[in-house]
């Protein structure tokens, strides 16, 4: 059936940048925030927008991921014409690959996306937090007649050598784009989302596809031979809050953004929903000698030590005595008696034991060097141990370099 | 386990709700910070394998055809059986114009529906019961018993609104069915019935040919011919019947041993989620011996109370041994305790309203005070 426009999700990528919160998963099944994993984020933004075909690209790990979108139910992505599909790399009747590079992965799902003969799709990555309106980046598109549409914003100039960068005529149309410049020319950055008109995608990929040296990807290869052929190619200025978060730091960073909404991530606002598969538990309990301050927390935990400038999943407990700061704690942790978290990212499951001292804050650190600490999923720490700034343990407890 | 029906009661009674009663049946009353009452007897069916539940309905069910959906949440959208609707619609005279007097005539309104039941034991429950019960356990001593009806009581002689209480010999049978006690003896029923779906409908069809409306009458009647036995649970069970016993019971969630086994991680209560980030408290918000569900915001104090989804309490305002439903807003400086305050009310800034522990008052749903 005939669809106006569909969303390509590409969630394949390993996320090696946040080395042992991905050991079993991809990185868009990361949680976030309390309640989200990363692609709650495209994915609501795509319910929002009225997109309601979904195609995600998995890849690494994609256990996790498969089980948490399901049905697509909790996004209103469980039509009967459209919703969510997972769309892993598979065997034809002349063999198959692993996806290759991002375009590649678009490529070997050409059949998929002529089932609904699209005029546009919109290209997107599974680990940005962001809120964003599809629909009028799709206007754009439309409005300026263009092959390819680019979303872009403003960096501060002394980072924009780390992005992807956009030069742009009068009409802010693309006359120039370089990857990770040196000396970057303008300071509008790619945030890695394109819309395509899907024919004119089609006839690149294809063409990538047969070039030998290409890497398959779509900001090195697909994007500046699309450029270098004259194609129209339209730059859709975004200024809302946007972060990419595949790295530990980031992924901080945007846990606490979350809670002041100053940063321009305000989640309460209900004409913009973000929505998630919740789990199911009883309300959070705050015990008599809880003091959470500046914090958020979720269902199902349990609180009576000290929360501050944190962020709690569901089902976390914090003992009596305990003292949990600047830290973001996944689903199922568990802080016992004593125990003091400071700037640490702790993974589902994590057992603090009594008396543990995990992290440190970068003052009390000074002059040594400082870090984020962070902590597999599912490890466990014996009672009264140290776990110094900037260290990172796996699921045994044993120490893994960054 | 797929022998057991399920039929949870859910129509207009008269009861003390007051304000919470005038908008919707007893059972989707709003219980423990996220639940209704009637998602209790739902997840306490569905954990015991049940399939097929039918819920009757008569007055005043708006709230509760929005907080059912298609079952979904409970897996009870099913291609066979699954969740059922059952407003009266066997019309005889009068039937469905005035509220049912009793479970029979509730139970006569949806006959036809009885026919249908593919299973050989129906389990009666009503909606406004909050309680996390073992139904396997109960069903498959029902069976072994070779009892005809298992009656499940509370383990005391509390006294609840329009209450039944049962006395029994030393065997667990049912001595006698007694209800408009002044002073309640004998053991506290929980209005949770087992019995073979033979007996329920010759029970029904016996008592609607003679105007009968009442069960426990039938009971009562029956209590010598048919072997009735109880089955003692002794956890928590509240009957949500009257503003008093919503305010005790809602505040017994604060101790951690009744949240235990009302919340046993084994017989897990399922709720609709609502779609709300996390809670947020601010860097001077107080928060303490309270239940605090999704999306609330604190600024100010909040202490030994239960908070809806969506709750805000802004700086300076002080909650104390309140109950607040979805979305209540408490502005800057207001103080409260002792308070329901049902769903969307405001409490404007600089107000201050006391209930008391022995007459809490009750917001009525969206009021700005």
């Amino acid at each position: 059936m005939k669809k106006e426009c569909i969303a390509m999700l590409l969630a394949g990528g390993q996320g090696s940048r946040l080395y042992v919160l991905t050991g079993d998963m991809a990185k868009p099944a990361v949680p976030f925030g309390g309640k989200y994993r990363i692609i709650d984020f495209p994915l609501s933004n795509c319910t929002n927008s009225g997109i309601d075909t979904v195609g995600v690209l998995t890849q690494y790990r994609p256990l996790e991921l498969n089980s948490y979108i399901g049905s697509g139910q909790p996004w209103d992505l469980d039509g009967s014409t459209g919703g969510v599909h997972i769309l892993p790399p598979y065997q034809g009747s002349k063999g198959g690959t692993w996806y290759k590079g991002t375009a590649n992965a678009i490529y070997q799902n050409i059949g998929f996306i002529d089932l609904y003969d699209p005029e546009y799709v919109v290209i997107l990555s599974g680990d940005h937090i962001y809120k964003m309106d599809y629909s009028k980046m799709v206007k754009r598109h439309e409005e300026a007649n263009a092959a390819c549409t680019i979303s872009v914003m403003e960096v501060p100039w002394d980072e924009a050598s780390r992005f992807g960068i956009m030069s742009v005529d009068g009409d802010d149309m693309i006359t120039e784009f370089a990857e990770k410049p040196k000396e970057p020319k303008s300071n509008l950055a790619s945030m890695g989302i394109y819309v395509f008109s899907w024919q004119a995608l089609r006839k690149y990929l294809t063409e990538d596809e047969a070039n030998p040296d290409s890497e398959n990807d779509f900001g090195k290869n697909v994007i500046p031979a699309m450029l270098n052929n004259g194609e129209r190619m339209a730059a859709y200025r975004f200024d809302g809050y946007w972060k990419d978060v595949g790295t530990l730091v980031s992924l901080w960073d945007a846990n606490m953004d979350m809670l002041s909404p100053e940063s321009g991530l305000d989640l309460t606002d209900e004409s913009w929903p973000i929505y998630a598969r919740s789990v199911n538990a009883p309300p959070t309990f705050l015990g008599r000698n809880a003091k959470v301050t500046h914090s958020a927390f979720n269902r199902g935990s349990d609180i009576d030590g000290v929360v501050e400038n944190s962020v709690l999943s569901p089902n976390v407990v914090v003992s009596e005595g305990a003292r949990v700061s600047y830290s973001v704690l996944l689903p199922g942790t568990v802080v016992e008696p004593g125990a003091v978290v400071e700037y640490a990212i702790l993974g589902e499951g994590c057992r603090i034991g009594r008396d543990c001292r995990v992290g440190g804050t970068p003052e009390a650190t000074a002059p040594a060097p400082w870090g984020l600490t962070v902590l597999a999923p599912g490890c466990v720490l014996e009672d009264g141990k140290r776990v110094a700034p900037g260290i990172m343990l796996n699921r045994n407890g044993e120490e893994v370099s960054k | 386990m797929n022998g057991m029906h399920g039929i949870i009661f859910s129509y207009e009674k008269r009861n003390d709700l007051r304000e919470l009663g005038e908008i919707r049946s007893s059972a989707s009353i709003p219980f423990g910070g996220r639940y209704r009452a009637v998602d209790f007897a739902l997840s306490n069916l569905v954990n015991a394998g049940v399939t097929d539940v039918g819920v009757v309905l008569h007055g005043r069910y708006q709230s509760m055809l929005d907080h059912l959906g298609t079952g979904k949440v409970w897996d009870l959208s099913r291609k066979r059986g699954g969740l059922r609707m059952l407003p009266p619609f066997n019309y005889q005279e009068n039937w469905g114009v005035m509220p049912f007097r009793g479970k029979i005539e509730a139970l006569a309104g949806v006959r036809t529906y009885l026919d249908e039941i593919r299973q050989d034991y129906v389990a009666l429950m009503d909606g406004d019961l909050v309680v996390n019960l073992p139904m396997t356990d109960i069903y498959e001593s029902h069976v072994k018993s070779g009892a005809d009806i298992t009656v499940v009581c509370g383990n005391d002689s509390f006294a609840t609104d329009n209450g039944t209480y049962f006395e029994m010999n030393r065997e667990g049978r049912v001595t006698d069915v007694l209800y408009n006690l002044h002073t309640p003896r004998g053991y506290r029923g929980l209005e949770v019935y087992i019995l073979s779906k033979k007996l329920l409908c010759e029970i029904v069809d016996e008592c609607t040919a003679k105007d009968q409306f009442s069960w426990r009458k039938a009971l009562q009647m029956r209590k010598d011919t048919l072997y009735l036995r109880s089955y003692i649970w002794g956890g928590f069970a509240a009957q949500i019947r009257s503003v008093q016993e919503y305010y005790d019971r809602s505040m017994q969630l604060l101790d951690p041993a009744i949240r235990a086994e009302l919340f046993t991680p084994e017989r897990p209560i399922r709720a609709k989620g609502a779609d709300k980030p996390s809670t947020y408290i601010g860097p001077n918000g107080v928060c303490l011996n309270s239940l605090v569900a999704d999306g609330c915001r604190i600024e100010g104090t909040v202490e030994n109370s239960i908070l809806f989804p969506g709750v805000v309490v802004e700086a300076g305002a002080a909650v104390r041994n309140c109950v607040l439903f979805k979305e209540v807003i408490v502005r800057r400086d207001a103080e409260m305790a002792h308070i329901i305050a049902d769903k969307d009310v405001e409490v404007l800034e600089g107000r201050t309203l006391m209930g008391h522990s022995s007459y809490p008052i009750v917001l009525e749903k969206g009021s700005v005070v």
